[in-house]
């Protein structure tokens, strides 16, 4: 209770007063400290981030909500409104720019996720087919698919007959982080499904796989993911960028699960909470950077 | 009464607990029946590895609801949840007509089992939102439902989608269970 009486009444008055007196004492506004005081990365990041979003000023809150083409005016109204002299801290304006570049780009980012999500996988869309096929390709690349609709999908763990009702609320999403997966990760994601289909510690390989999908859509939708694409993306993050953190989030779970020797795929979701409690961690950390230490081919 | 004495005497009458099994073909709808049941959220369904379990307050009843995966690979664990079932719910894809054989094949297999034998039977006719779903009269005549004997059963059809059919399907689960007990 206390604490939240001092949030409220720091939140809403102290920090003003705060930051207008080191202002006075430094001669810099809290923007210019904290892009001059951390590297480039997530920290820096997240402090413009909450900066920019605490402020009174209009042009700074709206700065958020910019597209990239806008950010360079942006930073210069920011620049202007803060009465900031680019004569006497240089390498602001550039600072600055990438902040509102990475801040911007994860929402952009989530859109289009959200995007590809959205979109069901129909079987009439030859391009879909085409996907699907490619996975089933690059996976198994020594056995001929009979026919579209065949049991042995099950060999890489889709449910049925026809994979087209696996996708379920995942959408293309699921398919697409599935062959991305596979194809520029080709001798990884093979391992990981030689151990998807060992006879008593085996789990569905693609079903699995769409699961850890939802894995990687909530964790950048509820925003956790932030400090990752902060630290490792100095720009705009990108869908591939996106495909990547899936890819380290299948090959992961696969290590994590043949250590852990669950008793059978019956637990699977109690070892996926205690992934996901796992990757949750790791996110607190400001220095996190979740990249797959397995080198894609070529 | 006192603001004391109210709270004792709801801790004095504990809802009943309630297990209930949910089983199905795959792609049946179990886990967003499940999930409507619990007032979740319903667009970010993936297919279930294993099994979910959620407790809904209903009627005076806390329902323990299991919903075991529906692939092929995983029924042989289907067993393992059978012991102390109170309701039985079975949910088929009303519009997968391809597969109506093969729901019935595994239907006709659980009533078989020793554990489940009396148990009260729902069927839910899932996923009547599709224009292409087969009206429940046709599934149960499809699946010789009127040939059970050894337990009450029920069939309801129903959209886990929009939620429709749910509430009168588990309204039939709260009295099977009370007639049970009495």
């Amino acid at each position: 209770m206390l604490g939240y009486i001092w949030q409220y009444f720091y939140a809403s008055f102290f920090r003003y007063w705060l930051k207008w007196f080191i202002r006075q004492v430094t001669g810099k506004c809290e923007l210019q400290r904290i892009c001059s005081g951390y590297k480039p990365g997530a920290t820096r990041t997240t402090k413009a981030e909450y900066s920019l979003q605490s402020s009174k000023n209009k042009v700074l809150r709206n700065a958020l909500q910019a597209s990239s083409d806008d950010l360079e005016q942006c930073v210069d109204q920011i620049m202007q409104e803060k009465n900031v002299k680019a004569q006497k801290d240089p390498r602001f304006k550039e600072s600055l720019q990438l902040c509102l570049f990475q801040i911007t780009g994860y929402k952009s980012l989530y859109a289009s996720v959200e995007d590809l999500r959205k979109e069901v996988f129909d079987s009439e869309k030859l391009e879909h087919e085409t996907m699907l096929l490619k996975l089933w390709d690059l996976l198994m690349p020594t056995v001929k698919l009979e026919s579209r609709v065949t049991k042995q999908w099950g060999d890489i763990g889709f449910q049925g007959d026809d994979p087209k009702t696996d996708f379920r609320g995942m959408g293309l999403l699921g398919l697409i982080n599935l062959v991305f997966f596979s194809e520029n990760y080709t001798d990884a994601a093979r391992q990981v499904l030689f151990h998807a289909n060992h006879p008593k510690l085996g789990y569905s390989y693609a079903i699995v796989g769409i699961n850890l999908t939802e894995m990687a859509y909530s964790l950048l939708k509820s925003g956790a993911l932030k400090p990752h694409f902060y630290n490792t993306i100095l720009g705009k993050p990108e869908l591939q960028h996106f495909h990547q953190l899936y890819c380290y989030l299948a090959y992961e779970f696969d290590k994590f699960w043949v250590a852990e020797e669950p008793e059978s795929i019956m637990q699977f979701n109690h070892y996926r909470e205690k992934f996901h409690s796992q990757v949750k961690a790791q996110l607190q950390d400001p220095n996190v950077s979740l990249t797959l230490t397995v080198h894609p081919k070529n | 009464m006192g603001l004391l004495s109210i709270l004792r005497k709801l801790k004095s009458t504990p809802d009943q607990e309630v297990r209930i099994l949910l089983l199905g073909l795959d792609n049946g709808g179990k886990t967003t029946l499940l999930k409507q049941l619990a007032s979740e959220d319903i667009s970010h369904i993936t297919p279930t590895q294993g099994f979910n379990i959620k407790s809904v307050q209903s009627q005076g009843f806390k329902l323990n609801v299991w919903d075991i995966g529906g692939q092929r690979k995983i029924r042989p664990y289907w067993r393992n949840y059978f012991e102390n079932t109170d309701v039985l719910i079975y949910v088929i894809d009303s519009a997968d007509r391809k597969r109506f054989e093969e729901t019935g094949q595994e239907l006709a297999e659980l009533l078989d089992e020793e554990k489940l034998s009396g148990v009260p039977l729902l069927i839910f006719a899932n996923k009547q939102d599709l224009l292409t779903a087969a009206p429940a009269s046709e599934i149960a005549e499809g699946l010789n439902l009127h040939t059970i004997r050894d337990r009450v059963w029920q069939i309801q059809s129903c959209s886990a989608l929009t939620g429709e059919g749910i509430q009168e399907g588990m309204n039939w689960v709260c009295k099977s269970v009370n007639a049970k007990k009495k």
